[in-house]
């Protein structure tokens, strides 16, 4: 059995942030049906630079354990049939703009009004209120370089399913549904925590701090003679540490760095003086080192080492599949392991449609409904 | 979760955080920390003299206890605790818990249906189980610090850490998913999660640029690998971000900027083939952008529908006027420090919405409280102080 066994999701989402919170309870075993338009699909099918055998691999990579339900929402009929999933449904996931899903006759008291079990997530730009509610998405950051990684997409998509588990819980309790509403903007503001921390405390606005932290020292990126590698040093018995497996003893009497507060404060002469010595030899020399005398320490990685690093398989990060248009490829495995109940990835990205016979029969549709939808073009 | 006691043994910030998710909820989070306290609460800037703004950050909402675990009636009182409660969040390194008398094996037995989750480095298994992880250690290991910052530069991480934070949720996203189970089962379990995979796991279009192009992900400053235009624009008085990158924004986006004869060059037909000349693309929308101030280009994408919006700093982004309609910038009270502002959740729930009620414990604020619950009289609870157990 898998954790959210019996959890049935209708996923009327599209791009990332959503379509990631979904695929995170489909991995753990709900039942998670997405929503697609007649023909084309949602629009991830038809994004981005990446595709084989013209599947599109952004698709691809965000909807896998999910089944695909087609049915055209301008029409009655199609609504008629995602508001009759809805009736069998736990969870509702729609990433549309504030006021779309109502129009379309699938808001959220549209659809309480006729499960009031639901739990129905809205996932936006700026959120379901305030002045920003009917803005397009973006994402905002503090940063002058953008994090290489989708930051507010990813972290939105989990502070979704976290509310959507929340809500779970109470509504089994209760018998109560209910709205959850986050935003990309509030996901990416509540990361900032240790930056709103300082500006609160200090009242100086945070600035861009490369690789290091803002209240340890040294903790950063660090040079050798072949390039950089980590190393977290972030305190007392660390730094120690760091001083005896550099051979720089001497920093411990330097008056400007006994504690990790002057550490921070003075950290352009910390790692000056470091780098004096880390540049003499390489990267491999300092890691094996540093990790001898139990410092904290890594290489910086690409993704084609990451990907095939031997800890990364060890934990079942790579996952391969077969999809029936693509062929092999590749998936990110679950990061949580459950000992009882464990997540896996079981099946690929669904075709446009795949699992629509079998969804229509499963509500109860007769094969001469069926029929009447496709010819009409519902489905 | 009102009904959910959670026993907290973390410090620093992801097993902090994961519990601060959970105390949001309603659940009664109960911080257990060495008698001198966790590393955290010595962390600098301070907020009040020896209260570290660190530690209020990520421990909210949160009852604190002290208990002494090299002591036998430390571990005792411990394990009387664990026998009330639903969750147990621990990020030691693998193997210190055990030490301790209190690994998964011990109190599993005693509490079958303890849901225990452990946050690491590397998680409890694989051929780094054993290493120190941090977030800088975790972003440079999983490849996120390979494709952040500019190309040529020295190596920048993602300016939140990004990885202590990842695992946090997925922590709390296994809690939740392991209650559930639970209902079902009767059962607890052992939730496994670490930095390390917090970072691979959200390397998802990066992992998917290598599996399908074969090509290593570069930096890209502020660029995205599977679209264009979809970055930050340099515009006369600093710079705005735009994301126009699909075939009804950019036509959109070209249109405002003047640049229709764009829209039929084969350079930037489509969206891969406006990825593959993005430097091109940049050039030509920046000579055009550069020759207005934001607040011009950010007024006309707003009436276009065009996702747009400026750079802020951390200041603006607190107090901004959405960002306050939102709650992102709550109030409460400390008992030293008096009121003190902590960051609001970012999860709005319309029946059980999560709640601010008390700023994190000063260290053993509850320990009579909490002792006295679990059948401790007075005269035990005086003797347990004196004798450093607490």
């Amino acid at each position: 059995m898998k954790a959210l066994h019996g959890v049935r999701v209708v996923d009327f989402t599209q791009a990332m942030a959503a379509p990631f919170c979904t695929m995170n309870l489909a991995d753990m075993g709900a039942d998670v049906i997405k929503i697609e338009p007649p023909g084309e699909g949602e629009p991830t099918r038809r994004l981005g630079a990446a595709e084989k055998n013209g599947h599109s691999a952004t698709f691809m990579a965000l909807n896998r354990n999910k089944r695909s339900l087609t049915a055209d929402l301008k029409r009655p009929e199609g609504v008629a049939i995602v508001r009759r999933l809805v009736e069998t449904a736990d969870v509702f996931v729609q990433n549309y703009r504030p006021g779309v899903a109502d129009r379309l006759g699938l808001g959220w008291d549209q659809l309480s009004a006729i499960n009031p079990l639901l739990v129905y997530c809205s996932i936006s730009g700026f959120g379901g209120t305030g002045p920003y509610a009917s803005r397009v998405t973006g994402e905002e950051s503090g940063a002058p370089a953008k994090a290489g990684i989708p930051v507010s997409d990813l972290a939105c998509g989990l502070y979704g399913a976290y509310g959507i588990l929340a809500a779970l819980e109470h509504r089994d309790r209760t018998g109560q549904g209910q709205l959850v509403d986050t935003s990309l903007l509030e996901a990416a503001m509540a990361l900032t925590v240790w930056e709103a921390t300082e500006y609160w405390t200090t009242g100086r606005t945070p600035r861009a701090v490369g690789s290091a932290h803002r209240f340890a020292a040294p903790y950063q990126a660090i040079r050798a003679s072949d390039g950089y590698f980590t190393v977290g040093a972030n305190n007392d018995k660390l730094y120690e540490a760091f001083c005896r497996a550099i051979d720089r003893l001497d920093l411990l009497d330097d008056s400007r760095f006994k504690t990790n507060a002057e550490r921070v404060r003075n950290r352009a002469e910390l790692i000056r003086e470091i780098e004096l010595t880390t540049v003499g030899f390489s990267r491999a020399t300092w890691l094996e080192r540093l990790a001898s005398e139990g410092v904290p320490c890594g290489p910086i990685n690409s993704y084609p080492e990451t990907l095939s690093d031997p800890h990364t398989l060890a934990r079942e990060m790579v996952v391969d599949l077969v999809h029936p248009g693509a062929g092999e490829v590749k998936a990110l495995g679950i990061p949580v392991k459950l000992s009882d109940t464990p997540g896996a990835v079981d099946r690929p990205a669904p075709l446009c449609g795949e699992h629509t016979t079998e969804i229509l029969t499963e509500l109860g549709y007769s094969e001469a409904e069926h029929e009447s939808f496709r010819a009409r073009g519902v489905v | 979760m009102d009904h959910i006691r959670v026993i907290d043994q973390t410090q620093v910030m992801a097993g902090p955080t994961c519990a601060m998710l959970l105390a949001d909820l309603g659940a009664d989070v109960i911080k257990v920390e060495p008698p001198g306290g966790e590393t955290t609460r010595r962390i600098e800037p301070e907020i009040a003299p020896g209260v570290s703004a660190a530690f209020l950050a990520v421990n909210r909402n949160k009852r604190g206890m002290t208990l002494d675990l090299k002591q036998q009636r430390g571990v005792d009182i411990f394990m009387r605790l664990v026998g009330t409660a639903d969750v147990l969040i621990e990020n030691y390194r693998p193997g210190v818990a055990k030490r301790l008398g209190v690994g998964y094996d011990t109190l599993a037995s005693s509490n079958p249906r303890l849901v225990y989750c452990s946050i690491s480095g590397f998680g409890q298994t694989g051929p780094y189980a054993s290493r120190g992880g941090y977030d800088l250690i975790a972003q440079g290991m999983s490849g996120i610090m390979s494709v952040t910052g500019h190309e040529g530069g020295p190596p920048v991480k993602v300016g939140v850490p990004i990885t202590d934070l990842g695992a946090a949720l997925f922590g709390v996203f296994g809690i939740l998913c392991a209650l559930r189970a639970r209902r079902i089962t009767g059962r607890g379990q052992f939730v496994d999660t670490s930095l390390f995979e917090a970072g691979v796991a959200l390397s998802v279009w990066e992992a998917t640029e290598y599996w399908y192009t074969g090509e290593t992900p570069q930096r890209l400053g502020t660029g995205h690998r599977m679209n264009a235009p979809y970055q930050a624009f340099r515009a006369s008085d600093g710079h705005f971000t735009v994301g126009a990158s699909n075939e009804r924004l950019w036509p959109r986006f070209a249109s405002l900027l003047g640049l229709d004869r764009l829209l039929d060059e084969p350079r930037f037909a489509d969206v891969g083939a406006r990825v593959r000349n993005r430097p091109a693309l940049e050039r030509e929308i920046e000579s055009v952008t550069a020759t207005k101030p934001r607040s011009y280009w950010l007024e006309r994408c707003e009436a276009l529908g065009i996702p747009a919006g400026p750079i802020y700093s951390v200041p603006e982004a607190l107090t901004d006027a959405h960002a306050v309609a939102r709650g992102m910038a709550k109030e409460v009270d400390h008992p030293e420090a008096g009121r003190v502002k902590t960051l609001g959740n970012p999860v709005k729930m319309s029946a059980t919405p999560p709640t601010m009620r008390n700023a994190a414990p000063p260290l053993g604020h509850d320990n009579t409280a909490i002792l006295t619950e679990l059948g401790y009289g007075d005269t035990e609870i005086r003797e347990l102080a004196r004798e450093g157990v607490i």
